[in-house]
């Protein structure tokens, strides 16, 4: 400030021009502090009161900025004349562009006092400019985003001046410079390069203008849309230049196109013939009515269209629900509601079902919108409804309803229920029948705690684990609970269920069904007692012959485990059953039939027992299969008791045989005591009676004579039956011996060597087939003699009597067969006394009827037979089964 | 009855047949007694004499037990030719049987009167010429 105080003197002339001075100027020392201000400044800078003299610039400005500050130092340093604009900004935030001019004075001439500084306000001039740059920027901008390039075309030399933007439509690199046929030859080839290129030669030949749209393709074969305006310029008469822009509309363009597609979408749906549309004016008369429409409804266009209102074919009830719910919409008063009067201006958009009649009377229903149509000030000027023919929706709807219905009542029969059960919200859902099955309210809102509520305490354990089982392995096993309804009843519900799970594998949902099977399980306790309670083992097997139910008995009986047969082929344990299995099964249903009690049936113990048993099976339908139960019994014992009884029926029999041989025999003693005994003796008794009343000395003696016959015939009688009765006694070992027929035949035939002497018999014997017996010898000593003896007897007077004599073997007994050529015995008549006592059938001298009585005695006490075949004339033939 | 009755005995058995003749002559009944010894040869007769009724008996004594042909099997002839013949022969079975059997075979047969077992009795010979 010192130095400021030697140039005093000056101070007060400047200061005043300073001051007074027409506009902001300010005198600073070379320290910046005010030396001088003028109004302007106070003015320009609001420094209205502020003592500014001797004030630093930079303290009354701290806003002033290092820059400025150092083109002020700047400025006294190098003595430089600044001039320039400056941006200031006020405390307040105002911005003002200043133009601004410093200048340092001086005190001497080399010596700077300081500064001059000059402001003028441009900020308003500086607005102006930034505007216009901006207008320019804006422009730019618009081309860039219009897309919009110039062009121009240069006649001389052919070549076309392509701006960034026409580079970039065309998708070329920067600096190509194409020739105006390079430039045609980017349209597309068909449509719009012959146009553009008749334009561009009118333009070229006549200086036409022109403005046209076309399609090109760009360098990377892009289709672009572009607008060309174009315009020749002609200097002197001359074409020396066409220039223009070229703009992208493909964007305009496809709008364009997807308006008129959306339009062609329009006119179609219109024209649907599986759409009915129709529209009303604002008095309700309808003004279009679609293919569709006539379709639906069988009314043509022409008939509805400017003639009548949709009253026609819909429902009044149904007009009447809708005008009352447009008017509770709407707030409006529902009395004499018209929402063609009363919604002027409302956006309706009422979307229902409606009951259409059709022109031939029937009805079908439709989903209906209606919407308000407006005009371009935004008023209802009529509705358009849009609707589609629902009736097979409808169908399906009911048909589904049906289902539903069948489902409950499916659910209701089986007595049988759905559920689902979100874990996570513990939140289940029953059907009907479930909340009937436990009697209670279907309002009733459920979780998991409340389903436990109702399973048995002793099984909610079980119950708990299985769920939690579930929802661990993701997996439901069915299980069966009892559960107890809200009236007390317990009820055994099976349930069986599926884990549904989201991709990740994390439980969603568990859902299954419910089933009341307590009369099932009933049903099932009463067929187990009744298997339980049979006396018999029972076993249920399928066709196949696999076992799938037991009873009790049939573990005692087998030996087995229960498990260890169930399952398992019934042939395992009896085997030689599949066929009859089978048979049975393909027998007629419900015939039971029994086997095993003929013909040998075993079961098999698990200690390898053979068991006797006999089956009763029969073909069982059974959970849809048919299957066959076999009714098992132990018949050990029986077959015991009918072995026995075989064995006593056997004795029984023997002894049976016995006594009707014996009873035979005793018939053959009646019938001679009867005949042979009592004759004699009635004889007797008449020769006495006839001594005792006579008196004739010679009858008397006669009868002597008589009594002596009498006496003999008796006692001959009464010796052959004590022959007779002695063969029936019990033979000693002795008597039985190894015999050679041969042997025995010589012996008898010295016996009667008178007798075949005289006869003149010739016999013939054959006992090399059997030539050795064990016999009774004396027996067979009297065969011979009884038999050879007959036939020489009864010979016939007309042959030489022939003898054959024959031994064989027949079913492992020996025969002996005596055959002669004599006089036969009729045996149809005398067949029955053939071999009784005394009985003859010739009156031949030698015929006493014994030897043949006691030849058969004696041969049926040895366990044999003998019968004889004869023909009267011809001869008899005696056969012995020994 | 004006003639003697003809008595016939078939029996094997010539005691017997003494017997009857002789106690017929002690009860002093006349008869012309004829005998056979079997069925056979008493059968014979008839046929030989079937429409000579004073050859033919007014009374058969028959035994069962007999050989060649026995009482029964006279019996099954006899029927054969029993309407063959004009004269009335009434027939008695004598037999020394007591079988049931034999006595109620002789039963059946209606042209049997009677049947005696052996001996004969007084009283029965007695009704037998009574009745003629």
């Amino acid at each position: 400030m010192g130095k400021t105080t030697k140039k005093k003197s000056k101070i007060p002339y400047h200061k005043i021009f300073i001051e007074q001075a027409p506009s902001a100027i300010a005198m600073f020392d070379k320290d910046m502090c005010y030396l001088a201000v003028s109004d302007y400044w106070i003015n320009e800078y609001s420094l209205y009161g502020v003592e500014l003299i001797g004030q630093c610039h930079y303290d009354i400005f701290p806003e002033i900025t290092e820059d400025s500050k150092q083109l002020y130092q700047e400025c006294i340093n190098k003595e430089l004349n600044v001039f320039d604009e400056i941006p200031f900004k006020f405390k307040d935030g105002t911005l003002k562009w200043h133009s601004v001019n410093i200048q340092p004075w001086y005190i001497t001439k080399n010596e700077v006092g300081g500064l001059f500084i000059h402001t003028i306000d441009i900020t308003p001039s500086k607005e102006e400019e930034f505007k216009k740059a901006r207008t320019k920027e804006i422009f730019a901008q618009t081309k860039e985003t219009a897309k919009i390039g110039t062009w121009e075309a240069n006649i001389n030399t052919r070549k076309v001046y392509w701006s960034t933007m026409v580079r970039k439509i065309h998708e070329v690199s920067e600096n190509y410079i194409p020739t105006i046929e390079d430039a045609l030859n980017y349209y597309e080839e068909h449509q719009s390069r012959p146009r553009v290129t008749k334009i561009i030669n009118d333009a070229l030949d006549k200086g036409f203008s022109f403005d046209f749209e076309a399609k090109l393709i760009t360098a990377k074969d892009n289709y672009k849309w572009v607008r060309v305006v174009g315009k020749p310029e002609i200097i002197d008469g001359n074409l020396t230049r066409v220039f223009g822009i070229i703009q992208d509309i493909s964007e305009a363009k496809s709008s364009r196109n997807q308006l008129n597609k959306a339009y062609a979408q329009l006119r179609a749906v219109y024209n649907s013939e599986s759409t009915a549309i129709f529209s009303t004016d604002s008095n309700g008369v309808i003004n279009h009515f679609n293919k569709g429409a006539e379709l639906l409804l069988g009314y043509t266009a022409s008939e509805m269209e400017g003639k009548e209102t949709p009253l026609g074919f819909l429902l009044i009830d149904e007009v009447n629900t809708f005008r009352q719910d447009l008017a509770l919409q709407y707030g409006k008063n529902p009395e004499g509601f018209s929402h063609y009067k009363d919604l002027t201006n409302e956006d309706v958009n009422d979307t229902r079902e409606w009951t259409y009649v059709c022109k031939d009377g029937s009805t079908l229903s439709v989903m209906g919108t209606v919407s308000a149509v407006k005009n371009e000030l935004g008023n209802n000027i009529g509705y358009i409804a849009v609707s589609t023919d629902i009736s097979e929706i409808k169908q399906y709807q009911n048909e589904l309803l049906a289902k539903n219905e069948l489902l409950n009542f499916a659910e209701r029969l089986t007595v049988m229920g759905h559920w689902q059960w979100n874990p996570f919200d513990d939140i289940a859902k029953w059907s009907k029948s479930l909340f009937t099955i436990l009697e209670m309210d279907e309002t009733e809102n459920l979780s998991f705690s409340s389903f436990l509520n109702f399973v048995h305490p002793d099984d909610q354990q079980m119950v708990s684990e299985n769920i939690e089982l579930a929802l661990k392995d993701k997996k439901f096993t069915s299980f069966t609970t009892r559960m107890i309804t809200t009236k007390g009843k317990i009820r055994t519900i099976h349930l069986a269920g599926v884990v549904l799970t989201n991709s990740k594998g994390e439980v969603l949902e568990l859902m299954g069904t419910g089933q009341d099977i307590t009369e099932i399980t009933m049903a099932e306790k009463k067929l187990r007692g009744l298997l339980e309670s049979a006396p018999d083992a029972i076993i249920i097997v399928n066709e196949q012959g696999y076992i799938q139910l037991i009873n009790k008995q049939t573990e005692t009986l087998f030996q087995y485990e229960p498990e260890e047969l169930l399952k398992q082929s019934v042939e395992n344990f009896i085997p030689n059953l599949l066929a009859p299995i089978k048979a049975a099964k393909f027998s007629n249903v419900a015939t039971t039939r029994q086997i095993g009690v003929i013909e040998e049936l075993v079961g098999l113990r698990k200690n390898g027992q053979k068991i006797p048993i006999s089956i009763t099976m029969g073909p069982v339908e059974w959970e849809d299969e048919l299957v066959v139960s076999l009714g098992i019994r132990d018949i050990t014992k029986q077959k015991e008791a009918a072995r026995k009884i075989l064995k006593s029926k056997e004795n029984l029999e023997l002894l049976a045989h016995r006594l009707t041989e014996q009873n035979r025999q005793l018939a053959d003693f009646t019938h001679i005591t009867s005949h042979n005994l009592r004759a004699p003796v009635s004889n007797l008794n008449s020769l006495l009676e006839i001594y005792k009343t006579t008196d004739s000395h010679a009858i008397r003696e006669s009868l002597f004579e008589k009594f002596e016959t009498v006496i003999n015939h008796l006692s001959l009688t009464l010796n052959t039956l004590i022959e007779a009765l002695k063969s029936k006694g019990p033979h000693s070992e002795e008597d039985i011996q190894e015999i050679r027929f041969e042997d025995i035949f010589n012996s008898v035939k010295d016996v009667l060597a008178g007798e075949i002497l005289k006869s003149g018999v010739s016999i013939k014997t054959d006992f090399s087939k059997c030539p050795i017996i064990e016999y009774h010898k004396i027996y067979l000593d009297s065969i011979f003699l009884n038999l050879i003896g007959n036939s020489i007897k009864y010979k016939s007077k007309e042959r030489k009597p022939e003898i054959e004599i024959e031994s064989f073997k027949q079913e492992g007994k020996i025969m002996l067969e005596f055959r002669d050529n004599g006089l036969g015995i009729d045996l149809e008549q005398h067949g029955h006394k053939l071999f009784g006592l005394n009985k003859v059938f010739h009156r031949h001298p030698d015929a006493k009827g014994v030897g043949l009585f006691l030849t058969k005695s004696q041969i049926e006490a040895m366990g044999g037979t003998i019968y004889a075949t004869s023909k009267v004339d011809v001869g008899t033939t005696f056969t012995i089964n020994f | 009855m004006k003639n003697t009755p003809k008595i016939c005995i078939i029996d094997d058995d010539y005691i017997y047949r003494y017997t009857v003749v002789k106690k017929m002559e002690t009860m002093h009944l006349a008869a012309n007694t004829m005998d056979f010894e079997d069925g056979e040869v008493a059968m014979e007769f008839i046929l030989k004499n079937l429409k000579i009724d004073s050859e033919l008996p007014d009374v058969i004594f028959l035994d069962i037990d007999m050989p060649v042909m026995d009482g029964f099997q006279f019996m099954k002839e006899f029927l054969k030719i029993e309407n063959q013949l004009s004269k009335k022969i009434t027939i008695y079975m004598i037999s020394s049987s007591l079988d049931p059997l034999d006595i109620e075979r002789a039963r059946k047969i209606h042209s049997i009167s009677d049947y005696f077992v052996k001996p004969i009795k007084t009283e029965q010979l007695q009704s037998v010429f009574s009745t003629l």
